[in-house]
């Protein structure tokens, strides 16, 4: 090798060692948030700290992850290069308490009090936030908003609609207060048209932002023991609270009719409560500025979200209760990891963002802004009450429909009901969303949907108390394992050489030999053989990599057999269904073209050019152009643009709900799938030209007609190639990930589980979870699985491909 | 009988009828052309056949009511029509159907014994497809929704319409005449395919270019294919100043928050964005007054139309706005509601998302740069190590004889049947304790440990390289490096060229490996940063699609200077698999 690029290899080296230097201890990394044209007030805070502070400067990067993705975060804790504020659900804070990786900060409010003005008071937040981020009596969060949900409703329609309200008995002047009531008016209101198709819905439990936890609290449900060991999602509360759910579906003519609906849903001025498509709905504070922005003095209301009938009327095992209506209040909080390389800086933020201060500086800031670009500001909801105060006094909104609504919002969190505190929370989460799904398209009935999910979080619960039965092992040992069969290995085949009995010349040519391919045998023993031996090692393991591993033997495997065998079914079912209907379609796709451009037509190149060129974009440019062009608002979505100015006129056809609809979500990975056809396109017409055309003139002398001239010509010819297709197409499909990845932005696997793929589902146990034991095991049998179905097909190649050797 | 199905009988007997139409209007013209080789038997029967047929689907279909369907508004001459909405397998279903039927059929004709025996096969074969599909239908979505509409065409329209169908079928009748007009409509229907073809590919790229220069009031709403542009005027705002200064190294807006005195004052920076709220002091005489882009907006002003911009928002939502045009209104300022005027939108392209979308990126990558630069760093790296390490095993593997050099290979080949997912969590936990999460180092070092399948490709090639040129090497007393270095590697530039090209594009697209490994803007990659932008952008629209092109440009502008290898990679790749 000359000395050049010895030189030049050396050089990279270096450069990249120097560039992956560590960022500078005054920095404040913060997540979970990020500066955009409208988030004016927060960075107003931002750079207000920077100026008070100025030994401190504040990196602001969103990374996904105080947006329900776990997987950015967890991966930076463990990698020990976490950010020093992140910016996170509440909701799933225990859960990250439990496995260490926030910093209890208890000691830090007890060691400022008194010395410093910004120091947390937890008396002036609203209760319910404070226990929502205390977990086993230590806080592990500052929170910042309450965002407490109501019922909407459109006046306008209900005064249209007077007399049909009267004639089934209810006053069209005031809102619904209880269950049944809510659901008679939905039935009053609800407009289907002789297709079924929805018109207009009344109400729809889920749409806006209620889920199943509101309707349970309202009716008492506890998600879990008080001593937290035992989940009791399917309690008869919930049952009840999701039966609800499901009737008020069922008035609109079932939750995937409902779906259906609010696939055509548009945003902004077109949003369906503006328009009267759904009438009420429960919803947050953070819909308010909306109203301003869009359709200024709009008739609408706010009321207290229904309850069940006997809260409202005080009798039954609600008569001696002291709340008459109940709502749910989530949000954000400021926390920060335990692994933070500025823990002062981190916490002097924390103590300036809490502050009443820095929360009106906020409003104001924004406020302002929102002026100069003519729009009116509405500040949010947050759980510093004082903040709240001042803020409505300083910036009441003048129109009086929504100053009556933000007015509603602060006033009921007083009978905020939270989320439980749990280190479970996002497994809880995931299965109650999951549960309402399974519910609403009845695939299961609402108890067994909830017990199904109930099962899956106990089975997390008892992983976690129970793993004291299982004894503590080294994960030192794989390595040294690991290494040590390397090095026996080594030295047998030392040994073994040494005693070959070989020439001079031929022992210095296997020699070099052996150095020549030593970069592959090098990473081959550490980057594949290794890591192999360590998988299979690990999947006896229950292992999260921040706290001890311990040794559970089959339990891994067991479980995925059991609890998870339906999941992995399902994953596989939908990779091969990808697989099995988009590799034949992509094959045919691009055999048809190239079969067109194969007939001598002038411009081949052109054509080619054309054809391959959506082949070689950037696969991840190519996902977000395709989401956006399936994305169901017809200015954003051309596909559906298109059908509605075409086939809707015609044929009175919605157009479908692509991702967001269980059954076209494949169709669309599919014929994402097909755009980059081109390069098969390629392969194929290389293929045709290699098929010599003497056989086309003798067949056609003996008056072969065209497609006989395919069948029994072409096709046997291009064999080879179609089997080389399908198997890299499978093994394709079978790895998917970028993907359904980028659809479902990072958090579950889409409607019905309909995006979920066993890469994708590995990822998630592995990276989010820190499942590490339970990845290791599903990678093995993913391994498994990949390796039979790819034998098959290579056993099935050899049977039907025409092979040249043999004539 | 149900009225739906009463309409789709009418509808579908319309449709068969100007289908048999067709072909008796098609066998007529054969017969009027005089045809050479015409058989005016077959012919003559067609006609009659089909134009009998043509009547007896028209009599149905007038016969049933056509207007029992949902009645569609609408001018011009109306079509009724008749449409199936069902799910991908109810399509395969019927496919399979329909194809079943016609090798039925044939089997019933079939001449030979041979012959009804391979039509019997296949439509056995369809029948099993059929009921396949047909159980994939039924357990997935088994509903099937007729849907009745019409098309409503301009007689215009219609008109040309059939003139263009008319006179397809007359140039259809009378190319059967001369073989070469024959094979110039093929020449012709191949080319018309192909070009439908382009459109539907270009489609998504003409869509992703429209969108990146739209203002986000075109982002609601319809479909807007030609951009719309506010137009703006410059105006120095008196209440509110403007200038433009120098501040952190770079050229910078910003409006003025105090004055302090000695002619200083304290600024706010508007502009660049990721700058914004940023402080600084400055000299009033090193800064220049910047107007605002204020929008141009168009009303009446006491009955005369007008040209006016906006210069402030007021208050109470009204706006305020200096007339432009006419001249006798030029200068005065009146308040207007807020729906009294509206803003002047010619069509035109909004250039400003390109650079407005590279501003919203955090300021340490240096509006976007740092990203390139890492990607670039990725993909020197990682086709430097790839070619270096495959190659050279993959002589050593062809050309050099060791023990244990087969079953070596066949371990080698072996992996490749190994998916990443099983090594994912090993390799990460080893990267952990090099502590090099959140580096470049994990994305680019395995590329220097050679990839099976490329070395598994490129020993092909080494093995056809003739014996004869390293011999003679070798007797020169050429060292196996040198001889591999200087002999060997040149021979097989065309395939190292290739998986240059394939690690590329692979480098390029690897979004799994940053997603793992990378937390702080200045070691993203392009990929991973177009995914977050995306999440951070999605109100957006206009500026996520200039960045989505923006990351495109550098692949495409390679594609076109090194096209050939491209292709000949893909062929490559697929007929060394073999």
């Amino acid at each position: 090798m000359p000395r050049w690029a010895l030189t030049l290899l050396l050089t990279v080296a270096l450069l990249m060692a120097a560039l992956a230097g560590r960022a500078a201890p005054s920095e404040v990394i913060f997540w979970g948030q990020s500066f955009g044209p409208d988030s004016k007030g927060f960075e107003a805070t931002i750079r207000e700290f920077e100026r008070r502070w100025p030994q401190y400067k504040v990196r602001v990067l969103s990374m996904g992850a105080g947006r329900m993705n776990p997987q950015k975060l967890m991966t930076a804790i463990v990698g020990q290069v976490p950010p020093d504020v992140v910016f996170q659900d509440r909701f799933t804070l225990s859960d990250w308490a439990n496995r260490g990786a926030f910093m209890p900060l208890d000691d830090l409010i007890a060691r400022d009090k008194g010395h410093d003005p910004f120091t947390p008071d937890l008396t002036k937040y609203v209760p319910a936030t404070v226990s929502e981020a205390t977990f086993e009596g230590k806080l592990y969060g500052i929170p910042f908003g309450c965002d407490t949900r109501v019922l909407y409703w459109n006046r306008k329609v209900f005064t249209e609609e007077a007399a049909t309200l009267r004639k089934a008995g209810l006053d069209p002047n005031r809102a619904p207060r209880t269950w049944s009531e809510v659901l008679a008016y939905s039935r009053a209101l609800t407009k289907i048209d002789k297709n079924g198709r929805l018109i207009r819905a009344g109400f729809l439990p889920n749409y806006g932002n209620s889920w199943l936890y509101l309707y349970a609290f309202q009716n008492n449900a506890q998600f879990m023991s008080a001593d937290g060991r035992t989940c009791t999602l399917a309690c008869p509360e919930a049952v009840e609270a999701l039966e609800f759910m499901v009737k008020g579906y069922d008035l609109v003519g079932g939750y995937e009719n409902a779906q259906k609906f609010q696939a055509g849903f548009r945003g902004n001025e077109f949003d369906p409560f503006y328009t009267g498509q759904v009438v009420m709905k429960v919803d947050g504070d953070w819909i308010l500025p909306g109203f301003l922005k869009f359709v200024p003095g709009m008739d609408f209301a706010v009321a207290e979200p229904p309850v069940p009938d006997d809260r409202y009327y005080r009798r039954g095992r609600f008569a001696h209760e002291r709340d008459q209506f109940i709502t749910w209040a989530g949000g954000f909080s400021w926390a920060i990891p335990s692994g933070t390389r500025n823990k002062e800086g981190a916490w002097q933020l924390v103590k300036w963002l809490q502050s009443t201060e820095a929360r009106v500086l906020e409003n104001v800031a924004q406020a302002e802004w929102e002026k100069r670009r003519g729009r009116e500001f509405v500040p949010r909801i947050i759980a510093n009450m004082p903040a709240n105060e001042e803020s409505f006094r300083l910036l009441a909104p003048k129109d009086k429909n929504v100053a009556a609504a933000l007015r509603l919002h602060i006033d009921i969190s007083k009978f905020a009901r939270i989320r439980p505190a749990t280190f479970v929370g996002q497994v809880l989460w995931n299965e109650h969303v999951r549960a309402v799904d399974q519910a609403g398209i009845k695939a299961r009935t609402p108890k067994q949907a909830l017990l199904d999910g109930q099962e899956r979080v106990q089975k997390d619960l008892d992983a976690e108390f129970e793993k004291e039965k299982f004894p503590i092992v080294d994960m030192k040992l794989p390595a040294y394992l690991g290494g040590g069969a390397a090095l026996a290995a080594l030295a047998v085949g030392i040994i073994a050489f040494s005693r070959k009995k070989m020439g001079r010349i031929e022992r210095n040519e296997a020699l070099w030999g052996y150095a020549f391919i030593s970069p592959w045998l090098i990473g081959f023993l550490v980057f594949t053989i290794g890591p192999m031996v360590a998988s299979l090692f690990f999947s006896f393991t229950q292992y999260n990599v921040l706290t001890d591993a311990r040794w559970v033997g089959m339990k891994n495997y067991a479980d995925m057999f059991a609890l998870d065998q339906e999941r992995l079914l399902k994953s596989f079912g939908n990779v091969l269904y990808l697989g099995g209907i988009g590799v034949p379609l992509g094959i045919i796709t691009g055999l048809a073209v190239a079969m067109l451009l194969n007939t001598g037509v002038r411009g081949l190149r052109v054509y080619r050019t054309i054809y391959y060129l959506p082949a070689i974009v950037p696969s991840m440019a190519s996902v977000i152009l395709w989401v956006y062009i399936l994305s169901p608002d017809p200015a954003r979505g051309i596909v559906n643009g298109l059908w509605l100015q075409t086939l809707t006129p015609a044929f009175g056809v919605q157009p479908p709900g692509w991702t967001s609809v269980e059954s076209w979500a494949k169709p669309a990975l599919i014929f994402m799938g097909l755009w980059g056809a081109g390069s098969g396109m390629l392969l194929w017409l290389a293929a045709l030209k290699g098929i010599s055309p003497t056989l086309y003139e003798a067949a056609s002398i003996d008056g072969a007609s065209p497609r006989q001239q395919f069948m029994n010509i072409t096709l046997p010819m291009l064999s080879p190639v179609i089997l080389f297709s399908t198997i890299m197409g499978f093994i394709g499909a079978m790895n998917e990930f970028d993907r359904v990845y980028v659809i479902s932005g990072g958090e579950g696997y889409g409607p019905n589980d309909t995006m979920l793929v066993p890469v994708y589902y590995l990822f998630q146990n592995a990276f989010a979870f820190f499942k590490m034991g339970y990845a290791s095991a599903l990678a093995w049998v993913i391994f498994l699985i990949v390796l039979v179905i790819t034998l098959f097909q290579l056993w099935l190649g050899k049977r039907v491909v025409y092979s040249e050797v043999g004539q | 009988m149900t009225t739906e199905a009463l309409f789709a009988i009418s509808t579908l007997a319309g449709w068969a009828g100007w289908l048999f139409f067709c072909l008796a209007s098609l066998a007529g013209l054969r017969l009027a052309a005089r045809a050479i080789g015409l058989d005016h038997g077959r012919e003559q029967r067609s006609l009659l056949v089909n134009g009998l047929l043509a009547f007896a689907c028209f009599v149905v279909s007038f016969l049933t009511p056509a207007d029992i369907g949902r009645q569609i508004e609408g001018n011009g001459v109306r079509i009724p029509a008749v449409w199936l909405y069902m799910h991908f397998w109810g399509w395969a279903a019927l496919m399979c159907l329909v194809m079943g039927g016609a090798a039925f059929i044939q089997t019933v004709l079939a001449i030979s014994t041979e012959e009804r025996a391979t039509k019997l096969k296949w439509f056995c074969g369809w029948l099993v497809a059929g009921a396949l599909s047909a159980w994939a239908f039924q357990s997935i979505a088994p509903q099937i929704t007729v849907f009745r509409g019409a098309f409503f065409l301009a007689p215009a329209t219609l008109g040309i319409g059939a003139l263009l169908f008319f006179a397809s079928l007359v140039f259809l009748a009378f190319s059967t005449r001369r073989a070469t007009t024959r094979s110039t409509a093929k020449t012709l229907w191949t080319h018309l395919a192909l070009l439908v073809g382009c459109v539907i590919f270009g489609l998504p790229f003409a869509w992703l270019l429209s969108s990146s220069f739209k203002e986000d009031k075109d982002l609601s709403g319809g479909v807007i294919w030609i951009p719309k542009v506010t137009e703006t005027s410059a105006y120095l705002d008196p209440k509110h100043p403007q200038f433009l200064g120098t501040a952190y190294g770079m050229e910078v807006t910003a409006e003025p928050t105090k004055d302090l005195g000695n002619g200083k004052l304290q600024l706010d920076i508007v502009a660049p964005f990721n700058m914004r709220g940023r402080t600084f002091e400055a000299l009033k005489s090193d800064l220049k007054p910047s107007p605002r882009q204020v929008p141009i907006v168009t009303g009446t002003w006491e009955r005369t139309s007008f040209r006016g911009r906006v210069i402030e928002e007021l208050d109470n939502g009204d706006r305020r706005v200096e007339a432009l045009d006419p001249a006798s209104l030029k200068g005065q300022v009146r308040d207007f509601k807020r729906d009294a005027v509206s803003e002047s939108r010619p069509n035109g392209l909004r250039w400003k998302n390109y650079p407005e979308a590279l501003q919203y990126l955090p300021p340490e990558t240096k509006f976007g740069l740092v990203y390139l630069k890492n990607t670039l760093i990725l993909v020197v790296l990682g086709v430097l190590g790839t070619l270096l390490s495959c190659a050279i095993v993959a002589y050593a593997f062809s050309r050099m004889r060791f023990p244990g050099r087969e079953f070596l290979f066949k371990v080698l080949l072996a992996t490749m049947m190994l998916p990443g997912a099983v090594t994912l969590m090993p390799q990460f936990l080893i990267f952990k304790s090099l502590g090099w999460i959140d580096t470049l180092q994990p994305l680019w070092v395995p590329a220097f440990f050679a990839g099976a399948f490329n070395v598994f490709m490129l020993r092909q090639f080494f093995n056809q390289v003739p014996m004869e040129l390293e011999d003679a090497a070798k007797i020169d007393g050429c060292s196996f490096l040198r001889s591999f270095w200087t002999v060997m590697l040149p021979q097989v530039k065309p395939a190292l060229a290739v998986i240059a090209i394939w690690t590329f594009m692979g480098t390029w697209n690897n979004f799994m490996g940053p997603l793992i490994y990378i937390n702080s803007p200045e070691n993203m990659p392009i990929a991973y940063a177009l995914q977050l932008f995306s999440g951070d952008r999605s109100g957006e629209p206009g500026l996520l699609m200039a960045f989505a092109t923006m990351t495109m440009l550098p692949v495409l502008a390679l594609f076109f200077f090194a096209q050939k290898y491209f292709i000949e990679g893909v062929t490559l790749s697929g007929l060394g698999g073999r």
